[in-house]
């Protein structure tokens, strides 16, 4: 969780090659996979992504643990949407368990596979991304390389510090709102309540957030001119090879799907 | 700017919009003349993509370049009015916030999605929380881009902390912020009521329900996918639209909203 | 800290730059009261002024437009206020060299003013914005960590940071950018009081030290302007004080002794918390006879904890007395507020036993935290540290109305006490705005008279005096007295030695101090044996 920790964590190697590379090379190949990945739902795609992207794993860094680690909730989502897609999606094939209206097919089953595969196939660059990045380099790429507009870069780097915050600011105003008499007393009551809540949570944080806007301000951000960087971010050839592996990927996942036949556009 | 800055008079006002208006035709006339050639570049049956019709990939092209073109002639029309500070960092917190706001509600999503696994299109309901931050974005700021990037901005604080879909997050984000930003483009960031807001949300309702029948529910039968998007939509009316109106409104009176555009409605004591 | 630094690069002396307003006056957009007008003030290169005046009189308006912070959208302007010989708003954005800044400004809110994640990337901030070459900006950094005496590393984790170290940071943020002019605005306003010590420490080591400057040496040190209702901490540095009235311009100016020796008692009344000499005769403390004071409440081997921590303070011992205030007192995190949230029922604790006696708990069990929230409101009331936690209605009557009738009473008798509530804590003619829209003293006593309206027997309050001016200070005094002859049994988390010292010495209060883990009485109240 980058967010709500320092840069990088410890069991992460952060001399290995894909750990160490410009943020936006890391966040190219996460787009790319994506992208190409969501065009098609079929399990020879993911699958072959899935095994190429775990076979990289020792050059980011980061081990089978601590993949698992921080990804399981990726795991988590991905068995659901498969089952789901088992048992309740179009069915084709020969029926395998018919129970009422759920019926699990071949197909069905094939495509659930599918569907679990590709989120975890797209999901697992994700995972690396996060892992071996400083959300500060991260903003420093997104700015100096990816030239975005530097004033909505740092803005939202600014801001997110303040979601540490707004878990114990919610907390005290859910003590708060007992000690008023409010919150214990059936689904509608515990409604209005929370959407009160909600309420004075967004009033506070968009006054720190005026707050925030003026002490920024006060140092200089927006100003006209030219703004310089205390730490660089630049490509390097390296960086070139995180990319090009990412494209290796995707080439592929796709071609192997394609000869295998069950590569078709998803679009429909 | 000051007192004399924005056009004071009917007059003055008739005018200026008479000429942003102009502007906007031209993109938007671009736009949807580019997306119609897509379209009927697509039409013949018979060149074929790796086993699918052309079609697959010409309609939703012509799509987004149309709504593209339409965008586009809503930001040329109001390109005087740029970001201040303030703008750009009130829309970032209330972006985290919206963040925050996705993991109190994924949390309790799983609980709440348990009984509608029963008819799995009614699990479309619960998505309107997701779309609240790129329409109240909207309503707050007032300037273009705000429901896109607050959106962004609520995803990626989404994706950061870790959520059952991983990376895919942030595009969702991006997608459901331009649904939105596509319809206040379109009404020349001029409109921020009610029906305004109902139209964003219903348009984010619209956004999400297509992806999701798309990437996750491919394989549901087209009357599920049909019942799955009409539900994303009146999600997205009833607490992405109707509620960052509602929001927006009381944000308002309590006086936080004092230095933007959308605080100088409400008057002081 | 004390080692003095050797540096390559020494940082660009800061040229003083002076302040200058004619006839200023502003009124922010959307309002129709003026924050100041017609102030007419002139501040040399070097000077070291405090500027004063009652909550809401426009100070921080005042700071916020030297640095040209105000621009036209945000309101109107009348007259001219210029730093550096040109007009503010010109002055911020022109005509410096690369990393330098005219003007510098240091805020209230900690938590608001970091901006990045480790200390040396925030300090480097203000240079980035401000154009200097990369390979300037760390050794600058360096030298405004070590000018403020910052105790850590620039890569040390910002949110790791206490308030006061918080305000520090900031500091040398601003620090580095070698304002002419640098002003504060209320900085200890929201730090304890050994972070304020810290901070005024700070600032006065960056103006005395100066690298090659002499501390006398208007050349090579800032100007200084500070706003503060807090002043004692600030007069070793400050040699003139300005005052200024809302909606109005400067009332009075002078070196420091004159203007407090002429204005010191109305000042305080104001809201001022001028040095104790200059105030007005303080109230005898009266006190009362007391009967053995009945126990309400009472913890036995208690161990509370923050969130999923360890616990913080464990084995604590205490009972909460009808017509007594109890101190809870302590250093910043050693689990005041974590009590006081177990103490009103509305957390639980991880092991020992809180308990009310029968006589209180009247009917329903006798665990708070179990209670349900209507049956809380009327036996335990909680003031919270920051008062906008607890709004919860759209205006103050509605506000006032919420407890009672959650707690069942009738429709007129709540009109009847809303009334009452209202007159006392003067609040009726705020009757119809939104609690948010007041003023920190207003929000303060919004917030008690809320705990207030329904009649608990036990009233728990979180650092009620935080922030606020003497007039509110006064105003809690004079109610927390009256709730304890009225039998309220009080209980208090506190860093303000004034407000225990009052109390003390009417004789009605007890202390335990809170810290490194545990909990122990201090002071037995003393037991008068007649009436004043």
């Amino acid at each position: 969780m980058s967010i709500l920790q320092l840069g990088v964590e410890s069991d992460v190697r952060a001399g290995a090659v894909v750990a160490r590379a410009n943020p936006v090379a890391k966040l190219a190949v996460a787009l790319l996979i994506s992208v190409m990945l969501l065009l098609t739902v079929d399990v020879v795609t993911a699958g072959t992504a899935l095994v190429l992207e775990l076979a990289a794993l020792p050059w980011c860094g980061l081990s089978a643990r601590g993949l698992v680690r921080r990804g399981w909730i990726v795991l988590a989502g991905a068995v659901p949407a498969g089952l789901v897609t088992g048992w309740l999606g179009v069915d084709s094939g020969n029926v395998l368990v018919a129970v009422g209206p759920v019926t699990v097919t071949q197909g069905s089953l094939l495509a659930g596979c599918a569907i679990a595969l590709r989120i975890l196939s797209v999901g697992l660059p994700g995972v690396v991304l996060l892992a071996t990045t400083d959300p500060t380099d991260l903003a420093d790429a997104l700015a100096q390389v990816a030239r975005l507009p530097h004033r909505f870069v740092l803005a939202a780097l600014a801001a997110m510090r303040l979601f540490a915050l707004m878990g114990s600011e919610w907390d005290s105003l859910g003590a708060a709102r007992r000690a008023r008499g409010l919150g214990d007393d059936g689904a509608i009551g515990r409604t209005r309540t929370i959407v009160g809540q909600v309420l004075a949570l967004l009033v506070l944080v968009i006054r720190r957030g005026t707050r925030l806007s003026i002490a920024m301000e006060a140092r200089g951000f927006g100003r006209p001119g030219p703004r310089t960087w205390a730490r660089e971010s630049r490509l390097r050839w390296s960086d070139a090879v995180v990319m090009a592996g990412g494209v290796v990927i995707v080439t592929a996942a796709t071609v192997a799907g394609l000869l295998a036949g069950t590569w078709h556009l998803a679009l429909t | 700017m000051g007192t004399t800055g924005t056009t004071s008079t009917k007059a003055g006002r008739g005018r200026a919009s008479g000429a942003s208006s102009r502007r906007a035709v031209v993109p938007a006339v671009i736009g949807l003349a580019v997306a119609a050639t897509v379209w009927v570049v697509g039409l013949p049956d018979r060149p074929n993509i790796l086993g699918s019709p052309l079609a697959d990939l010409t309609i939703p092209v012509a799509i987004l370049v149309g709504l593209a073109g339409l965008w586009l002639a809503g930001w040329t029309s109001t390109t005087r009015e740029t970001w201040r500070v303030v703008d750009i960092v009130t829309a970032s917190v209330l972006g985290v916030a919206g963040g925050f706001l996705f993991v109190l509600w994924n949390l309790s999503w799983e609980v709440v999605k348990a009984p509608l696994a029963a008819f799995p299109p009614a699990s479309g309901l619960g998505v309107g929380i997701w779309l609240l931050p790129g329409v109240l974005g909207a309503l707050v700021i007032r300037k273009p881009g705000a429901a896109v990037y607050t959106e962004l901005v609520a995803a990626v604080v989404s994706a950061l902390v870790g959520n059952q879909w991983g990376f895919s997050t942030v595009w969702y984000g991006f997608l459901e912020g331009l649904g939105p930003e596509v319809l206040f483009a379109i009404l020349l960031y001029r409109r921020f009521g009610l029906t305004a807001a109902v139209g964003g949300g219903a348009a984010a309702g619209v956004v999400v329900g297509l992806l999701d029948t798309f990437l996750y529910y491919p394989e549901f039968s087209p009357a599920f996918k049909t019942a799955y998007i009409a539900a994303t939509i009146v999600s997205g009316v009833v607490v992405a639209g109707f509620g960052s109106w509602a929001l927006t409104k009381a944000l308002a009176r309590t006086g936080a909203l004092s230095s933007l555009a959308s605080g100088r409605d409400a008057r002081r004591i | 800290m004390g080692v003095p630094l050797v540096s390559a690069t020494p940082p660009a002396a800061a040229t003083a730059v002076g302040l200058t307003a004619r006839g200023w006056g502003w009124r922010h957009s959307g309002r129709k009261a003026w924050a100041l007008r017609g102030v007419d003030l002139e501040i040399a290169p070097g000077e070291r002024v405090l500027l004063l005046g009652p909550s809401g009189a426009g100070k921080s308006t005042l700071l916020a437009a030297a640095a040209g912070l105000l621009d036209d959208g945000a309101g109107e302007a009348e007259g001219g206020l210029f730093t550096d010989g040109l007009d503010a708003r010109v002055a911020r954005q022109t005509g410096t060299e690369p990393g330098v800044s005219r003007t510098g400004l240091v805020l209230q809110d900690p938590d608001a003013q970091t901006v990045l994640a480790r200390c040396g990337d925030d300090v480097a901030f203000g240079l980035e914005n401000h154009g200097l070459p990369a390979g300037l900006i760390w050794p600058r950094v360096d030298d405004a960590l070590h000018a403020v005496g910052f105790p850590y590393a620039p890569g040390h984790a910002t949110s790791a940071l206490s308030g006061g170290e918080r305000q520090r940071l900031a500091l040398a943020g601003v620090v580095a950018m070698s304002p002419g002019l640098l002003m504060l605005d209320e900085p200890t306003a929201m730090i304890d009081p050994d972070g304020a010590r810290m901070l005024v420490r700070s600032v006065a080591r960056v103006l005395g030290g100066a690298v090659g400057g002499a501390p006398d040496d208007g050349a090579s040190s800032a100007t200084l302007i500070v706003v503060e209702h807090r002043v004692e901490q600030w007069l070793g540095l400050v040699t003139r004080v300005v005052v200024v009235e809302p909606g109005g311009g400067v009332i009075a100016d002078g070196p420091a002794l004159e203007v407090f020796a002429e204005q010191g008692p109305a000042l305080f009344r104001l809201g001022v918390w001028v040095p104790r000499r200059f105030r007005p005769a303080a109230p005898v403390p009266r006190t009362s006879v007391l009967a053995e004071p009945v126990v309400v409440l009472r913890a036995a081997g208690l161990a509370v904890r923050r969130a999923k921590l360890p616990p913080v303070l464990t084995a604590v011992d205490l009972d909460v007395r009808a017509g007594e205030v109890l101190f809870l007192t302590g250093p910043n995190g050693a689990g005041k507020s974590t009590l006081a949230l177990a103490l009103a029922g509305l957390t639980a604790p991880v092991a020992g036993d809180l308990s009310a006696t029968p006589a209180m708990a009247a009917g329903v069990g006798p665990r708070p935290v179990r209670w349900r929230a209507r049956d809380l409101v009327t036996r335990i009331g909680m003031v919270f540290q920051e008062p906008q936690h607890q709004f919860v209605a759209a205006t103050v009557e509605a506000e006032l109305a919420v407890g009672p009738h959650r707690a069942g009473v009738g429709a007129q008798e709540t009109a009847a006490r809303t009334a009452e509530v209202l007159a006392r804590l003067r609040l009726d003619r705020l009757a119809l705005a939104n609690p948010f829209t007041l003023s920190g003293g207003e929000q303060r006593r919004l917030s008690v008279a809320t705990a207030l309206v329904t009649r608990p027997k036990v009233l728990i309050l979180d650092e009620p005096t935080f922030g606020q001016d003497s007039r509110t200070w006064t105003e809690l005094v004079d109610l927390l007295r009256e709730l304890l002859d009225g039998g309220t049994a009080v209980v208090c988390a506190t860093h303000d030695r004034d407000l225990v010292d009052v109390f003390v010495a009417d004789g009605r209060a007890r202390e335990l101090r809170v810290a490194d883990g545990g909990a122990r009485e201090i002071h037995a109240s003393a037991r008068p044996t007649a009436t004043a």
